[in-house]
């Protein structure tokens, strides 16, 4: 396989405009704007079967035609907030090759007769939001944006937008409340945003690496995109590897290889002398498989088919030098925090196993909470206003699933470690009172 | 409804002409005991129920199809669309909700309570975000449901610290209730609960608890969506998350207490009545509040004879369930040392205290020597039944026809009728579903705040189109497509201009002279024309300028010519001055115009003659219930004229300047919760007051006052109760023929909508000639004269300065100024200035510098400052501003 996406991607100067186009950049959006009604270029997406990148999956064609037709302001907005725990594959995207995510922008925005385009991005990514901004001044010096483009009265503008550090501005509808100017909280759907989304507007929302697909798309025919890939799984898709491997990065794969074969044979597998005892196969919102899953093919369907999910693409690998106790209440930490407190069962159930959860790791636990532990991921599960709740309940309720005679173990030896219980760390550690309280 | 009870003894006397009453309360209860049977039919599938007060759809609201569905096996039919939540009530099933308040717009889905099945949908979906469609089949009792309404339970409660036996809000708490309902009983939450600071003031009205809040962002979109003030936000995230102001500022706004009702835990508790009373303590009695022409809505809550808390009783006809802070927390004012509470008598320089019958026979003596030279002026929270005695007192008893309930000259009978017949009168929820709104020479939130957020509502709801046309800013300029400016007291020179541009005249010259640019009369006048339903609310304060007579014909004019009456749905709305200005108006508290405006066969004085005359031609004067020193544009000239009059008898609650410097007899007045009788709302809803606490101190009713003072002059009312004084003017207003407290009931009804209305006489002619106005005011160029207007403030009057959590709000002295004329001038905000009026000397006030006031204007709070009030006497157009 070819690579798409990251097709010369170490080449010096590919940020800069000239160099995109002395490579064939542009070129695609100049067919497409001469050549093609965005019907047309609509059918070729649809044709391509490409599902979105962030997270859910959902194909991008299929999205873009959701769009009301008609004359009205319409929204894209590119979803660079990557946030998710692992993921790290838009960051170097955007960073080495801007030009190929605005040009794929510009072609969204034509196929859906979309005018107005944002980049949102992760308020921590300054230097590639510096060189995003860069490379959009060159697109509009060179009239690939603005008004009229290329002659063909075709408008679009781009605003790359910094984002302050929340990771719910990632999901969809949050992100386009934080980019009204509004505290970041996700809303209600529906409406959903391709009927009333960013000021109340059509709006599309992809992730970059969608986006930056939408040329290879145009160049290649959607048909023989979609020959990539699996049946319901097409095109290439770029993998963050992280954990205990020997060679984390990012790496570009046909989707439907073997799971193995990426974490072994692209990531170098673990440090010698361990074994993998488990690996999120999609971002830590997803439920962690185990080393009898490495078999896998590595797509959409056959994740979810082994109770977890691709997401965004990102492979967190942990061997046996980890403890399970440690991962999970890490992860769910880290979704505690960033939980907006919107809606009650995210809100309160993220914070509640947290404290369980470090109860479990200080020895302060017994085997019942474990059990606690998965009723209330249970009931945090399908019942939130967004799936950050969910993303916290899935992978620390599969833990806790699969790993329980490893908590059941460490909740003795950490307790055993305690002893002997003498009513001063009881009474610091618990706080009696408080707890007497209620 | 307050329970049965000896209202007062003397209210009591004799038979119950209360009895409508009982018919209500025996029709209720017949509703109530309806026991569903094993066949169950729902009682409640009334499918076209229309909310509380509404006697039909307003002419703008879309209709809905009725759908069926069933919910947990039942069938059930429920108009189409609405949430299921609300559809569900239809099946007799009730939904739990937290978050969901119609109200406060559309459904956020955070609190996550009412999760139902639904056939068909995987996941469960959220009943107070999902509309209702035919054939759904919803269960709220599957196993599945019952599981997740008990972890919603047990997640709120997780950090709620169940501190119910000191909090307030225990047993009255939808928290509780729905723990109870809905919740598991036991937790398994065995962490530390989070902790903050409490419980802090957010404002001086209101405490707020942080850890019993639920996060259930009602408050946050009452202050962002509803009242639109943008002051409370969630700070911080997550299990963190916490409502305050987003600066850090104590929240202050006109409609803050509404979040105390809205609140569905103990977390925003009414800083007056924290730890006064338990829910088992008290009783509510359901009244109306007569401090604004709003007049909404109110239950009193009593505990031990005395209020302890307002709070609004939804009617959506009037108030759709808001209510202002100073209807909310003037209360407190009622039982400060301030009030008067017995009758009093001046001798000499002072006023001592009296016994009623030597008061009464004082004052009855003054009277009947000063006969037919005797005044009187009522006052806004005047009832109709007050208003009708004290008409029957000076024409049977006293042979005067010199009685006013406005300030100004008198009102034309032609114009009175015009602008009183039903074809073009509003009503409140017209004014939400007009889809064009003109706003003339009003500013709501000071003058009927509560109309104020319905507007807000038309615009943000129903995408009404809004034109403001004031001379001073407004607070709802940011809501609207238009916003005209004029000079002050030039709205007839604005409505002739707005005339001129609909019909398609040059509107320049106009224009100049009601100091408005032309082409934001010409916008408005396109706004009106491309209006199927418009709506034009104007302030009756402009009818007491100088140039009231032409405003008022202008209106009549403007209302024939966009054909008002011809539409449903379309009116206008005159916004009173005072708050049952309409009713005094219409049960003939008129110099000119007897009761439903019928010809008169006396033509008295009108207040501006009456303040002439005292002293003169007339001797005596009765106020009630008002102090037109504060109460008129030109009150000095009263100071004036009530020094002149020999006797002053006043029905006042409080020792404001006519009762203090003037008054020979003071008679203690009621207070809101002490009244029973009527008012006549501005859209024509005659509302009751109940009496739901004990007269305080030797009080009496002003009606029972009136009444003896006509027998001690030898004329019998034949009124031993005030529904009687109610009977009678059921009999003599023909446009309330027949009204009876039982019609009126708890949400009232409009006269326009019974078949009485055909008895108001007709106009002899509803157009008007109108003179070419005079020119607008000029400042000679580099003067430091600037057009001068005044204005009033939500946060004024005797009831406001003596309730403890409102007084801070009071501001003595404000003259708003343009950023350029203050920088021009020398001078800031907060800067001291000199006023000079040429007829009437000088005085100081305090500058505040508006961006948005026009260059050139100056505007002065009215206050009850001495020398301010003289600068606005004789209604000066230019005044001069030295730093």
């Amino acid at each position: 396989m070819d690579d798409l996406l990251f097709h010369n991607i170490d080449e010096p100067g590919l940020a800069t405009i000239d160099t995109y186009e002395a490579r064939g950049g542009y070129s695609e959006l100049r067919r497409v704007l001469s050549d093609l009604t965005p019907d047309e270029v609509l059918t070729e997406l649809q044709a391509s079967a490409i599902r979105g990148r962030g997270g859910a999956g959902f194909p991008m064609g299929t999205k873009a035609s959701f769009l009301p037709k008609g004359d009205m302001d319409k929204y894209l907005c590119c979803n660079a907030d990557e946030s998710e725990p692992g993921t790290f594959k838009d960051r170097e995207l955007m960073q080495k090759n801007p030009h190929q995510l605005i040009e794929g922008m510009i072609i969204s925005c034509f196929a859906a007769g979309i005018n107005k385009a944002f980049i949102y991005i992760r308020g921590e990514y300054e230097q590639q939001a510096d060189i995003l901004d860069a490379a959009v001044n060159e697109a509009y010096i060179k009239g690939y944006l603005g008004e009229n483009i290329l002659g063909s009265g075709v408008n679009v503008s781009l605003v790359v937008h910094r984002g302050a550090g929340a990771y719910i501005c990632g999901e969809e509808t949050a992100l386009l409340d934080s980019l009204e100017g509004k505290r970041g909280n996700p809303r209600l759907k529906p409406p959903f945003p391709a009927n009333a989304g960013l000021f109340q507007g059509p709006t599309l929302i992809n992730n970059v690496e969608t986006l930056s697909n939408v040329s290879h798309i145009m160049r290649m025919g959607g048909a023989k995109y979609a020959d990539l890939g699996t049946e319901k799984s097409t095109g290439t898709k770029l993998v963050s590897v992280s954990g205990c491997v020997q060679k984390p990065g990012n790496y570009e794969i046909e989707l439907g290889v073997p799971s193995r074969e990426i974490i072994y044979g692209l990531a170098g597998g673990p440090p010698a002398g361990r074994q993998i005892k488990a690996w999120f196969p999609g971002g830590s919102s997803a439920p962690v498989l185990t080393a009898d899953e490495l078999d896998l093919p590595y797509d959409f369907d056959s994740m979810a088919g082994a109770g977890s999910m691709l997401g965004s693409g990102a492979i967190i690998v942990i061997d046996d030098s980890i403890s399970i106790v440690d991962v999970a209440l890490r992860t769910a930490k880290f979704y505690k925090h960033e939980s907006c407190g919107k809606c009650t069962p995210c809100r309160e159930g993220t914070s509640w196993t947290v404290k369980m959860l470090q109860r479990v790791e200080d020895g302060l636990a017994t085997p019942m909470d474990l059990d606690i532990i998965e009723s209330v991921c249970d009931q945090i599960m399908g019942n939130c206003l967004c799936v950050l709740g969910d993303a916290m309940a899935m992978p620390v309720s599969s833990m806790v699933k699969k790993f329980r005679p490893e908590f059941e173990a460490h909740i003795e030896s950490a307790r055993a470690a305690r002893m002997p219980l003498d009513e001063a760390t009881l009474t610091d550690e618990l706080d009696l009172k408080e707890m007497a309280a209620h | 409804m307050p329970e049965e009870k000896d209202m007062s003894g003397k209210s009591n006397v004799g038979e119950s002409v209360d009895a409508g009453e009982e018919n209500v309360t025996s029709s209720d209860s017949a509703v109530a005991v309806q026991v569903p049977s094993l066949s169950y039919e729902s009682p409640f599938t009334v499918v076209d129920a229309l909310p509380p007060g509404y006697s039909k759809r307003p002419a703008g609201e879309p209709e809905r199809n009725v759908i069926s569905f069933t919910i947990d096996g039942a069938d059930v039919r429920a108009p189409e669309g609405i949430m299921l939540v609300d559809a569900a009530k239809y099946g007799g099933v009730e939904i739990p909700v937290f978050c969901y308040e119609p109200k406060l717009g559309a459904p956020v889905g955070a609190c996550r309570m009412c999760l139902v099945e639904i056939e068909g949908i995987p996941k469960l979906q959220t009943a107070c975000s999902t509309p209702v469609r035919d054939g759904m089949a919803v269960s709220t009792r599957s196993p599945r449901v019952i599981e997740a309404q008990n972890s919603v339970v047990e997640f709120i409660l997780a950090n709620h610290p169940l501190d119910c036996p000191v909090c307030d809000k225990g047993g009255e708490c939808p928290l509780q209730d729905i723990s109870y309902g809905w919740g598991r009983g036991k937790s398994r939450f065995a962490e530390p609960k989070r902790h903050f600071e409490k419980p802090v003031a957010l404002s001086p009205s209101i405490a707020i608890d942080r850890e019993r809040c639920i996060l259930c962002y009602r408050c946050v979109r009452f202050s962002q969506e509803v009242s639109e003030d943008y002051q409370l936000v969630l700070l911080d995230r997550g299990a963190d998350s916490h409502v305050g102001t987003f600066d850090g500022n104590e929240y202050v706004a006109p409609f803050s207490g509404n979040i105390i009702d809205l609140c569905p835990v103990g977390a925003l508790t009414s800083r007056a009545y924290r730890f006064r009373a338990r829910p088992w303590d008290i009783e509510q009695g359901g009244s109306v509040c007569s401090m604004c022409p709003g007049q909404c809505n109110v239950d009193y809550t009593v505990r031990d004879d005395k209020v302890m808390r307002v709070q609004a009783r939804e009617n959506a006809a009037v108030d759709d369930g808001w209510l202002c802070d100073r209807g909310r927390f003037a209360y407190q004012a009622w039982e400060s040392d301030a009030r008067i509470t017995q009758p009093m008598i001046r001798q000499g320089e002072k006023l001592m205290p009296a016994r009623w019958d030597h008061a009464l026979e004082v004052a009855a003596a003054a009277l009947k020597k000063s006969g037919p030279r005797t005044a009187a002026l009522a006052g806004g929270g005047t009832t109709n039944e007050e208003g009708w005695l004290l008409r029957r007192l000076m024409l049977e008893a006293l042979g005067s026809p010199h009685f006013d309930s406005r300030r100004g000259g008198k009102l034309d009978a032609d114009v009175a009728r015009t602008l009183t017949e039903p074809a073009v009168t509003l009503s409140v929820p017209d004014v939400e579903w007009a889809d064009a709104i003109v706003v003339i020479g009003s500013e709501l939130v000071d003058e009927m705040p509560i109309l104020d957020l319905r507007v807000r509502k038309a615009v943000n709801r129903n995408g009404a189109a809004l034109a403001v046309a004031t001379a001073r800013p407004s607070s709802l300029d940011d809501k609207a497509s238009v916003t005209a400016r004029m000079a002050p007291g030039r709205d007839d020179a604005f409505i002739q201009a707005l005339l001129a541009a609909l019909a398609g005249n040059d509107v320049g010259d106009l224009a100049s002279r009601a100091g408005a640019d032309a082409e934001n009369i010409s916008q408005i006048a396109g706004l009106l024309k491309n209006a199927k339903r418009p709506a034009v609310l104007w302030g009756e304060r402009m009818l007491y300028a100088s140039t009231g007579t032409a405003s008022a014909k202008a209106i009549c004019n403007l209302v024939a010519m966009l054909g008002l009456a011809a539409t449903d749905g379309a009116g206008h709305l005159q916004i009173p001055v005072q708050a049952n200005g309409r009713g005094l108006r219409e049960v003939g508290v008129l110099p000119n115009l007897g009761p439903a405006l019928s010809d008169s066969a006396t033509q008295g004085m009108s207040s501006d003659e009456i303040a002439d005359a005292l002293g003169d031609e007339l001797s005596a004067i009765l106020l009630l219930g008002t102090d037109p020193i504060l109460d008129s544009p030109d009150g000095a000239r009263w100071d004036a004229a009530l020094r002149a009059a020999p006797n002053v008898i006043a029905f006042s609650s409080w020792l404001d300047p006519a009762t203090e410097r003037h008054a020979t007899v003071v008679f203690p007045a009621e207070v809101g919760p002490e009244k029973e009788g009527t008012l006549t709302h501005p859209d024509g809803r005659i509302q009751r007051l109940r009496q739901t606490v004990d007269h305080a101190g030797e009080v009496n009713s002003g009606w029972w006052v009136l009444d003896q003072l006509a027998a001690r002059i030898g004329v019998d009312f034949g009124v031993k109760v005030v529904h009687q004084v109610t009977a009678q003017i059921a009999e003599g207003v023909s446009i309330y023929a027949g009204i009876s407290s039982n019609e009126i009931g708890g949400t009232g009804v409009r006269w326009q909508e019974r078949t009485a209305a055909s008895n108001l006489p007709a106009p002899a002619r509803s157009t008007f000639d109108l003179e070419i106005p005079p020119a607008a005011p000029q400042a000679a160029p580099g003067s430091s004269s600037l057009r001068f207007g005044t204005f009033r403030s939500l946060w004024s009057g005797a009831d406001v300065e003596n309730a403890a959590t409102l007084a801070p709000l009071v501001t003595a002295s404000r003259l708003e100024l343009s950023p350029a004329d203050g920088q021009r001038l020398g001078v800031a905000t907060g800067d001291s200035v000199t006023l000079t009026n040429a007829a009437e000397g000088k005085t100081t006030a305090v500058v505040a510098l508006r961006d948005a006031v026009p260059t050139g204007s100056a505007f002065l709070l009215d206050s009850q400052d001495d020398g301010l009030r003289r600068i606005a006497a004789g209604r000066p157009e230019l005044v001069e501003v030295t730093p």
